[in-house]
């Protein structure tokens, strides 16, 4: 199937998703007459919550035409964006970098799951 | 079975963000892993992610080539880009955390790209193959423009030429404040090592302030 047929001819998600942005299965149920992907992609975000790259790498199908398609399933309540944000993505005048305690919780996260890893400059 | 919900006509629903949110999942922090062509940015991914590196692909539109100078009308042309993705959870750190890793390729017709995957990122890795090294000028200058913090993380490949990290700095014309570290991208424990340098970086980064590009100049009080 053509990407062009997938979308129905749309070409743009009717919401602001990130390339990050995390999907969850929600309790809705898609409308009918969805595209088999749409059942794809809420077979997978019932196992796990999916990031919009990840459902497009999985569905080998290009980001905008996930995206679209998610669309329509969180229209439905089938699908629910994951709160997981350092910052506020749809604010595009806020200060987009992680702040300094999520960035100090990151390397206390790699440090206890490789501890051998090294990072330079060594600490003192 | 349509909802109970009166929902506005298509036509009428602006571009906005989603809605209900679900709370109580890790925090996503994302890393982008840029390099030229075979300069190891999947073997990097794939070494400390938890699930196989998938390749992503998006449309990017881009300039063609064959611009019409006369009517001043550029011919815009629709190629497709692939990503990789990976991700790994750190449960045990202080907040629970997931981190997502992008590895991107390193031409200037990605830069569409490099804008989605560095907004809000933590930083970016430069992954340099010594032998290849000018394929690694226009991520560099990329994230130097746009204020993100990045490291170069040398890939040592079996056989190649080890220069020094200092003379890759020279020749990459890099800050002194970047990190220039060696790795073996097959190595988790480097790779994770690499991510940890980063990390440090980005924190003395935003200690620093942060570095605004350009574009986004604060206006000044008259």
């Amino acid at each position: 199937m053509r990407t062009y047929t997938l979308t129905r001819g749309r070409t743009k998600p009717r919401h602001l998703l990130g390339l990050e942005t995390v999907l969850d299965a929600g309790t809705g149920r898609p409308g009918p007459g969805q595209v088999a992907e749409c059942e794809e992609i809420l077979a997978l975000c019932r196992e796990h919550r999916r990031s919009v790259t990840e459902l497009a790498g999985r569905l080998r199908r290009p980001v905008t035409a996930v995206k679209i398609l998610v669309s329509d399933l969180l229209d439905a309540d089938a699908l629910v964006v994951s709160v997981t944000d350092a910052y506020t993505a749809s604010d595009a005048d806020a200060d987009e970098r992680p702040t300094t305690h999520l960035l100090a919780a990151l390397s206390v996260g790699l440090k206890r799951k490789w501890p051998d890893a090294v990072g330079y400059p060594k600490a003192g | 079975m349509p909802s109970a919900t009166p929902r506005p006509d298509d036509s009428t629903v602006a571009l906005r963000s989603p809605s209900r949110p679900q709370a109580g999942a890790p925090t996503v922090l994302k890393i982008v892993i840029a390099g030229g062509f075979g300069a190891g940015k999947t073997t990097a991914v794939g070494a400390v992610s938890e699930i196989t590196p998938l390749s992503t692909e998006e449309y990017l539109t881009e300039a063609g080539a064959d611009v019409d100078s006369l009517a001043g009308i550029e011919a815009k042309q629709t190629t497709t880009v692939a990503f990789d993705f990976g991700r790994l959870s750190l449960p045990d750190a202080p907040v629970p955390l997931e981190l997502f890793l992008f590895g991107t390729p390193g031409q200037d017709r990605f830069v569409d790209l490099w804008y989605d995957l560095s907004r809000g990122a933590v930083g970016a890795v430069v992954l340099v193959d010594t032998r290849r090294l000018e394929s690694s000028f226009t991520p560099v200058s990329f994230f130097e423009d746009i204020g993100l913090p990045f490291v170069v993380a040398i890939n040592q490949f079996d056989g190649a030429h080890r220069y020094h990290p200092e003379q890759v700095r020279t020749a990459l014309e890099l800050p002194t404040s970047a990190p220039v570290v060696t790795c073996d991208a097959r190595d988790p424990n480097h790779v994770a090592g690499v991510l940890l340098t980063l990390v440090g970086h980005a924190v003395k980064s935003a200690s620093a302030g942060p570095a605004r590009p350009a574009a986004t100049t604060t206006l000044q009080d008259a």
